[in-house]
């Protein structure tokens, strides 16, 4: 509530300000603007089909993160060999690989998939192999008088409590492979898309709209964010009492 | 004899030296029977625990259970920690079952097991709660329901109830000893806390300070439930406490040693210091 109203504020200055200088583009047009993309059907399937191939792309860094993240806290040869290279993937940007991934895969859907998958999965890998090292001893030691051992203990006991570790990665994998999803659909811009819709529009120099889409685009992060990925980790993050 | 220790000593290395913690411990442990050992801390108690366990092995010396020697944990010999170590993961039933699920015991059978175990410990109500949203005595409970839930042949406690307080602790030993009664499980129970130990147990024993070595023990024929206040008891306790002084006074030495070497001495920070030193 006390948000909202510190929102409202906000824009009522800007709008303010937008009717004194010709310079400053106008809060309520750009509202407008989103309004009126919002409900074009042509807009909302373009929005469609972002979200679709960023399903995809994150299923393959939930799989992909997760399963190389566990076998690198898991085994620490591949951990040695294999770490660097990790951390390596983490910090290179989003974007650096659609050349990569258009000489791979042209000018096609798999190109931006592919992007967002090198994209966000490294935060992944680091995250989980980090939470299965951290593992609390005492669970271990607990786990090992009832009788557990290698395999069931690796399952049941050093796997769940990496959960938070592992949700946080997602979470900020989310966030890396939106990023990630829009430098690929930019920057192919043959495919119809989020990012596309944005190169068309920024070749038209129409401030009022590419703002309005920039709005867009921002919001469907943050509003996926908030509806799944901070209610999973609020709701881990009680249970495991890291909170 | 269920539990015996024979001259079981363990050093650990630390930064290059070693320090025996514990020195030629003899101990042994009728069945059925509810020892509790007490000492100040930092005098390897928690290791001693460790070492029947399994979890750690001793440097010289034989642990045996039931006659065999203790080559690593095993679900004959539970502990319950300090901090209950639950899995926050799982609710309070799936925590009771755990050591079943482990040993690979059906759904249906571990169900029964851990209803019992769970009214044993007055907390049927609470079993779908998950740890978080537990008290500290309620998830203590809870690992004694688990421990108990393996059958083992006995009971670890290392310093339980340390945490909790005076009234929850008072409960829990109220409901220990219930539990012994009517399980007649045997009991190690590992305190700093003279008046619990002897509310509790047959047979107090004392360890001293660094290296640990047992001085001595003493047997209490008093009938349960007893008074921390009990007369007769505070006779006993002052006994062990006067035994323990001199072993408290010994580490608070140790440790202002350690302190002065510490601040003082270039020798004492990075590793093989004193040879370059001299």
């Amino acid at each position: 509530m006390r948000k909202l109203v510190l929102w409202l504020l906000v824009l009522a200055v800007w709008e303010t300000l937008s009717r004194v200088s010709p310079w400053i583009p106008s809060a309520v047009g750009i509202l407008q603007r989103v309004a009126a993309n919002l409900t074009d059907t042509e807009i909302l399937s373009s929005l469609g089909r972002s979200l679709l191939r960023m399903a995809v792309g994150f299923l393959g860094v939930f799989v992909l993160g997760i399963g190389t993240g566990l076998l690198l806290g898991k085994f620490r040869l591949l951990d040695e060999i294999f770490g660097t290279a990790a951390m390596a993937l983490h910090a290179m940007p989003g974007a650096a690989w659609v050349p990569l991934a258009v000489l791979l895969f042209g000018l096609t859907q798999w190109a931006v998939i592919f992007t967002v998958l090198l994209g966000a999965t490294g935060i992944v890998m680091v995250s989980t192999s980090a939470g299965i090292k951290e593992v609390p001893p005492l669970l271990l030691r607990a786990a090992r008088t009832m009788g557990a051992r290698g395999a069931k203990i690796f399952w049941h006991v050093v796997v769940p409590s990496a959960v938070p570790r592992i949700v946080d990665g997602l979470r900020l994998a989310w966030a890396f492979g939106w990023r990630a999803l829009m430098a690929g659909e930019l920057m192919i811009g043959s495919l119809k898309g989020m990012g596309e819709i944005l190169s068309r529009v920024a070749k038209q120099r129409d401030l009022h709209e590419i703002l309005a889409f920039m709005i867009i685009i921002a919001v469907v992060s943050v509003v996926i964010d908030h509806l799944l990925f901070r209610r999973m980790e609020r709701l881990v993050k009680t249970r495991w009492g890291t909170a | 004899m269920l539990v015996k220790l024979e001259k079981v000593s363990k050093k650990f290395s630390h930064n290059g030296s070693g320090i025996e913690v514990l020195k030629e411990i003899d101990l042994e442990i009728s069945e059925g029977e509810f020892v509790c050992l007490v000492g100040p801390t930092g005098c390897g108690k928690s290791t001693l625990i460790n070492l029947i366990a399994g979890l750690e092995m001793p440097t010289s010396g034989r642990v045996l259970v039931g006659g065999v020697s203790v080559t690593g944990p095993g679900t004959d010999r539970v502990v319950v920690f300090q901090e209950a170590a639950l899995f926050p993961w799982l609710n309070v039933r799936a925590n009771v079952e755990f050591g079943l699920k482990m040993s690979g015991m059906p759904a249906e059978d571990r169900r029964k097991k851990s209803t019992e175990y769970l009214k044993m410990v007055h907390l049927t109500r609470f079993a779908d709660f998950y740890p978080h949203q537990l008290s500290g005595g309620m998830k203590q409970r809870v690992a004694i329901a688990r421990a108990l839930a393996m059958n083992p042949k006995i009971l670890l406690m290392d310093e339980p109830f340390a945490a909790l307080d005076a009234q929850t602790r008072r409960l829990l030993h109220e409901e220990l000893l219930e539990i012994w009664q009517q399980t007649r499980k045997t009991i190690f129970f590992v305190t700093h806390n003279v008046r619990e130990a002897t509310v509790l147990a047959d047979k107090v024993l004392t360890i001293s300070a660094r290296p640990g070595r047992i001085k001595g023990g003493t047997t209490i024929r008093l009938p349960r439930p007893r008074r921390e206040s009990d007369p007769h008891l505070i006779v006993i306790q002052q006994r062990i406490l006067l035994s323990l002084q001199e072993e408290i006074a010994k580490v608070v030495k140790d440790e202002d040693l350690d302190y002065l070497v510490e601040k003082t001495s270039p020798v004492a920070s990075g590793s093989g210091g004193l040879g370059n030193a001299l």
